[in-house]
């Protein structure tokens, strides 16, 4: 392909030295990438996620955990005949962008799976994009119970979108089993609830406020601070006039933390209790006190196995561990698409009749994950149901009681 | 799209200055020229890059196969050619179509050498390795560099001036073919580099084709021909109109008809309908609004209560064209009382209200006041359009053809923009537009010779925020969800950009700007990250270095120029004090 | 009544927070007529920078408050400065002769420039950072009320600094020379001075008000992030306006206002702390819609 020519040689001649020291990133042998067989091409693996704006820290956590998960797919060569790669589409955690980026990757007959959302709201908009063209969702994130089982979702469930599935557990779980753990083992009757707002804060709190009811404890008061909030004086002053026994945040970590430390400053010392957006290392960074409470979902990382690999290779890859809070969630479910692409595949080859088998198979998808078993119901919901509480101690998060929430 | 303007005659405006490249002009043109097809024959790249081939077989010798030039090898190919001609040609305001084609080599040399740098790992992608030698960039940088310098040393002239008229088929003629080009060339440059996702090399191709394009353009403005071109279309208003609707709905025939670049072009539309609102406020009647989003907000959040979605809390359900108008009206009605406070306010302190308008929306709407907003929980699953049961967002045939999803979404969107220039152009040529501009220049004057600026200025906040709230309306029906997200202070700037970068006052600049704004961010994947970055440097490059836009409106840019000319009077006068 | 005290001390520190930046929105309005609407981010970035001084310090010189508390201020200030200076120079000052809508649409554009700046080249930018903890913990506690010893450190920074920024421009020959160049720029340029010296010292001044505001806003919350600057520089406009723009003594009462007012507002107005920051935009354009020249400005001559 290379030929020579007498002129540029002459160039070559005079410039040659000057360029010595230039350096190249030419590989020997191609690009073939591994040993594995990929004669057949490249499939494609999209991410919808916040990846700029302030979300973007989880919503990059998302983003590489998928590529992780797609590179070892890669190493694995469990995908006979392809090599798979990840596609990457922010939505600005906007829903309008959103729905762009949804259209973008399903518009490529190559998409086989989209990893995302981040928000509930944004999912909002993908879900009947994807659903169109038949192309399997699987968030890490979502935990509206809406988004799967409609908006009855407790007394008449109905499935939403036959391509939607998550892998992380629904608020209607997470939040009365946070209830039961307050009410009945930590004996804090007077809880008051503050939350940012948004689909996943509100949504938690709400389910939780009608366990704790349940459980006769007592809601004292309930109020509302701005995501990007930095200065939450005013909530505290009006929270503490309450004198409630803990207080619960429904939202993420980079307003939990301050709010905790800032409620400690201000004389009011209860524990404040959040849920897995709050789970994550930087919450204690940013001020979250000992004997602060979360739940998450699955069992604590030391007592699986899949977990601990899961952060290891990451932080081979990557360098650093931020994966936040929704990186294993997003490395399940990026696994529980290629597993079902490998189920479909089978030797033979991609094309968009697949994309119902493909569908079918995700729904049948089970395995064993960073999070623990993976697994969807009727809905498309996880039927991993183990959740966490965990408590800050000793300046660490450490886990105080694994269960099934059971009513 | 060629210059067929060679035996046009120009106005031969002298060269005032001659600077010390003077007599090395037409040498320099020569040899840049001439460099930019050697450059075009040689290889860029020296080797196969780790992430597949640099597009359009840029390793290969062309000096082995000159006729196969492809891709951006055959636009610097283009260029250079075109250097020639202008060097020898009796072209008008030579210096100024030189120097413009120059930009563009260099443009297109540039960014196709730093992005083969970086992918390559080092310089040694684009100079010299293992025996292969690809020098195509730098001697395509030399030949760029070499055409500009021969642009000032020719004399940078006034812009030719075509006084010749043509009798009106022939002009229907031209604006014809040029509106066909410009659709030809708005489609080339959505599908170069194909969609993002698939190919890794997209971004660079897009960059490379915008610096061929603008620098064609440049030499197009630099002959006069543009100007000759507005004129016409200004002449032919109603022709041009028409035409350029006809273009824009050419479109999904093209190679940008898929799916993709149809919902883009949608979206688009939307942001230029809502720009071009926003340039009735701003443009026109000069005031800056910075809360102007949120008049798309409340078109959007009416249009989505009264949509029959789940979660819409009125409980009727409108049809789409009667939710629209009350869409409208009621965004038109918070316009008014928006705009109330200029009848005390002025000048920035009435940005500052508008901004505070627009924060108070946002914040009310996130904590989902009356109910109505559904705060961040957003209003999803709003039923896509349907006319005569054809759902707007499934695919359709026409006889034979099947036009792509989405395809009827950008029809109507294309009508609602074709609607709101529209109503901008016949309001700037009335009384009311004579009005505004009046109170825009000197309102205390304006107020003297008996206008009733109070009313005129309300009436600039009101029917921009209905051309806004109709806007909204489709906005919701076509992404199917309203959230208070999508309506945050920085889309304000970014709409506000998008007349700015295009025009104040001027129409097809809010369309221009905000397709670029809209566009841009699309095909830049790669510098995602830093997109607002390069939109705040934008901003303040804009008001540094061209305040006018891009296509000035023509009584802006005479008022720009009279000024920049008083202040050149001013700095004189010191100069000579000092 | 212990909650009322609570949101009245509460309200004086936010206010005194305010008051710092919005004496640099005062100043430059008054001397050039520009809302340096980037001047929220000239704070933030000098809590980046006072951060960042920190991040920088030997371990054991992090360990004693007495020398990185100070360090931490001249890093946040001196990063604060050159931000203005260079932020002067090269966008606002070619721009002195456009027309107005110019600057302000360039100020816009430095805003979103700085915020992206820090958040794209900061490291972990992207989301709350938290801040050193080297600041006195603890405060005083006067019956129910607690108030954190940063917060009082905040209060009496802020009114000492307005104070001596008063006398200064009182009292000495460049103060003299900034009133003057205030007043009418063209014949004080008659008088000998040099406007672009002028208005560079105002810039400088507001950046070391922002620069120590950015230091204890951090100290006194604990966390920053991208979007304080936004937000905090709108309250400061609204304090300068409220004050009358161009008065330093307006500027530091008006922010106190607009502190009680949001406070307040949050704890007895429906809807609680979620509208707390509506109140104050809907104070603003009372304000500038019935008392443009606020409560202690001189009415314009001529409005532009």
């Amino acid at each position: 392909m290379r030929k020579h020519s007498v002129k540029s040689a002459a160039i070559v001649g005079a410039t040659l030295l000057v360029v010595a020291a230039c350096g190249s990133n030419k590989e020997e042998g191609g690009t073939a990438g591994g040993s594995c067989d990929t004669s057949k091409g490249t499939l494609t693996v999209g991410v919808v996620a916040p990846l700029s704006g302030n979300l973007s820290a989880l919503g990059i956590g998302i983003k590489q955990s998928a590529e992780l998960a797609v590179d070892e797919a890669n190493q694995k060569c469990t995908v006979k005949g392809y090599k798979l790669t990840v596609s990457a589409q922010d939505d600005e955690a906007n829903p309008a962008k959103g729905a762009q980026a949804a259209t973008k990757l399903s518009t490529d007959p190559n998409v086989v799976g989209v990893v995302g959302t981040l928000n509930s709201s944004v999912a909002q908009t993908v879900q009947p994009i994807l659903r169109d063209k038949k192309i399997p969702q699987v968030s890490p994130a979502n935990t509206n119970p809406t988004l799967t089982r409609g908006n009855d979702f407790l007394t008449a469930p109905k499935r939403q979108f036959d391509n939607y599935f998550r892998v992380c557990a629904t608020d209607d779980l997470q939040g009365p089993y946070a209830a039961n753990y307050l009410v009945e083992k930590a004996g804090k009757k007077k809880i008051a609830i503050i939350t940012d707002g948004k689909t996943y804060g509100a949504g938690l709190a709400a389910e939780l406020s009608k366990q704790v009811a349940k459980k006769g404890g007592q809601i004292v008061g309930q109020e509302t601070v701005g995501e990007k909030d930095t200065d939450f004086s005013g909530v505290i002053a009006k929270v503490k006039a309450l004198a409630p026994e803990a207080v619960y945040y429904g939202g993420e970590y980079p307003a939990a933390g301050p709010l905790s430390k800032q409620m400690a400053s201000a004389g009011l010392n209860v524990p404040v209790m959040g849920g897995d957006g709050i789970f994550d290392p930087k919450f204690i960074e940013l001020g979250g006190k000992e004997g602060d409470l979360a739940t998450s979902v699955g069992a604590p990382t030391e007592s699986l196995a899949t977990a601990k690999a899961f952060v290891d290779a990451y932080k081979k890859k990557f360098g650093k561990e931020d994966y936040a809070a929704y990186g294993a969630f997003s490395y399940d479910a990026a696994n529980a698409i290629i597993g079902a692409l490998a189920k479909t595949i089978d030797g033979s080859a991609w094309d968009e009749s697949k994309r119902d088998a493909m569908l079918t198979n995700v729904g049948s998808y089970s395995g064993s994950g960073a999070t623990g078993e993976v697994k969807f119901d009727q809905y498309g919901d996880s039927t991993n149901k183990v959740l966490t509480v965990y408590s800050v101690t000793s300046g660490k998060w450490k886990d105080v009681q694994t269960g099934e929430f059971t009513g | 799209m060629s210059t067929s303007t060679v035996s046009t005659p120009a106005a031969t405006a002298p060269v005032e200055k001659r600077s010390a490249l003077a007599p090395l002009g037409k040498p320099f043109a020569v040899a840049g020229g001439v460099l930019g097809i050697v450059a075009a024959l040689l290889p860029w790249v020296t080797f196969s890059l780790n992430d597949g081939n640099w597009p359009d077989k840029s390793t290969l010798q062309f000096f082995d196969a000159p006729f196969a030039v492809t891709g951006f090898r055959w636009h610097v190919l283009l260029l250079g050619v075109l250097v020639l001609v202008a060097a020898f040609a009796p072209v008008p305001s030579r210096g100024r179509v030189v120097r413009a084609l120059g930009w563009g080599l260099t443009i297109v040399s540039f960014v196709n050498a730093a992005y083969i740098t970086v992918k390559g790992g080092g310089l040694a992608a684009i100079t010299a390795l293992d025996g292969a030698t690809a020098f195509g960039s730098v001697v395509g940088l030399i030949a760029g560099v070499l055409a500009i310098l021969a642009g000032y040393g020719i004399g940078i002239e006034p812009v030719g001036e075509w006084k010749f008229k043509v009798s009106t088929p022939v002009a229907y003629l031209v604006l014809l073919v040029s509106f066909g080009a410009v659709l030809y060339a708005v489609a080339a440059m959505l599908t170069t580099g194909g969609v993002g996702a698939s190919n890794p090399y997209a971004g660079a191709i897009f960059l490379s084709f915008l610096g061929f394009a603008g620098g064609v353009l440049g030499a197009l403005s630099g002959v006069g021909f543009v100007r000759w071109l507005s004129a016409l279309s200004e002449q032919h208003r109603v022709f041009s109109v028409i035409v350029l609707a006809a273009c824009a709905l050419l479109l999904p025939f093209t190679d940008a008809g898929n799916e993709y670049w149809m919902t883009v072009a949608a979206n688009i539309g939307i942001y230029a309908a809502t720009a071009i609102g926003l340039n009735i406020v701003v443009g026109l009647a000069g005031l800056l609004d910075l809360g102007y989003v949120a008049f798309m907000g409340i078109g959007a959040l009416v249009a989505a209560n009264f949509s029959g979605a789940a979660t819409a809390h009125f409980g009727i359900t409108l049809p789409f064209p009667v939710a629209a108008v009350v869409a409208a009206i009621v965004a038109g009605i918070f316009g008014a009382i928006v705009g109330s406070p200029t009848l005390r306010v002025r000048g920035d302190y009435l940005a500052i209200v508008t901004l505070a308008f627009g924060e108070i929306f946002t914040r009310s709407a996130q904590n989902n006041i009356g109910g109505i907003t559904n705060g961040s929980n957003a209003i999803p699953g709003i039923p896509p359009l349907s006319l005569f049961g054809a759902e707007f967002n499934k695919s359709i045939s026409i006889g034979a053809v099947k036009l792509p999803a989405g395809v009827l979404y950008y029809v109507l969107i294309v009508l609602l923009v074709a609607a709101t220039m529209a109503v901008f152009a016949n309001l700037k040529f009335s009384r009311i537009g004579r009005a505004w501009i009046a109170i825009r220049e000197d309102e205390d004057a304006a107020r003297a010779m008996g206008i009733r600026t109070g009313k005129m200025k309300i009436l600039a906040f009101l029917i921009g925020a209905t051309l806004a709230g109709l806007a909204g309306a489709v906005f919701a029906h076509k992404n199917g969800t309203v959230s208070y997200e999508s309506f945050k202070f920085l889309e304000s700037v970014t709409l506000l950009a998008a007349v700015i970068l295009g025009g104040m006052g001027s129409i097809p600049g809010a369309v221009l700007g905000a397709a670029l704004l809209f566009v841009l961010p699309e095909k830049l994947r790669d510098f995602e990250d830093y997109r607002l970055m390069i939109f705040g440097l934008a901003l303040i490059l804009i008001m540094r270095f061209r305040p006018v836009g891009l296509i000035p409106d023509a009584h802006r840019r005479a008022e720009m120029i009279e000024r920049a000319d008083e202040n050149a009077e001013e700095a004189h006068v010191e100069a000579k004090k000092a | 009544m212990s909650v009322l005290l609570q949101q009245l001390a509460n309200g004086v520190i936010q206010g005194a927070l305010i008051a710092l930046i919005a004496l640099g929105y005062t100043m430059v309005y008054g001397i050039i007529q520009l809302i340096n609407f980037a001047h929220g981010e000239v704070f933030m970035v000098a809590s980046y920078g006072g951060l960042a001084t920190f991040t920088l310090l030997p371990d054991d010189l992090k360990k004693s408050p007495a020398v990185a508390l100070p360090l931490m201020f001249v890093g946040g200030i001196v990063v604060a400065v050159l931000v203005a200076v260079i932020m002067e120079r090269f966008a606002y000052r070619p721009l002195r002769n456009a027309p107005r809508l110019a600057p302000l649409i360039t100020a816009l554009g430095v805003s979103v420039f700085l915020q992206e700046a820090v958040r794209v080249w900061y490291p972990d930018a992207t989301s709350n950072l938290p801040y050193p903890k080297v600041f006195p913990e603890g405060g005083l506690s006067l019956g129910s009320v607690n108030i954190a010893w940063t917060g009082v450190l905040l209060v009496g920074l802020s009114v000492g600094l307005s104070v001596i920024l008063q006398t200064y421009i009182n009292k000495s020959r460049m103060g003299r020379a900034m009133r003057a160049t205030a007043q009418d720029p063209d014949t004080a340029k008659l008088m000998g001075v040099n406007p672009d010296r002028v208005i560079v010292l105002t810039f400088i001044f507001g950046a070391v008000l922002a620069g120590v505001a950015g230091v204890m806003f951090g100290g006194y919350l604990n966390n920053i992030n991208i979007d304080m600057g936004f937000q905090n520089g709108i309250f400061a406009f609204t304090a300068a306006v409220l004050g009358g723009v161009g008065s330093i003594r307006g500027a530091v009462i008006g922010a106190f206002i607009i502190g009680l007012i949001k406070t307040l507002a949050g704890q007895y107005m429906p809807g609680g702390t979620q509208y707390d920051y509506v109140w104050i935009f809907v104070v603003l354009i009372l304000v500038l819609v019935f008392r443009p020249q606020g409560l202690f400005g001189e009415p314009e001559r001529v409005r532009a």
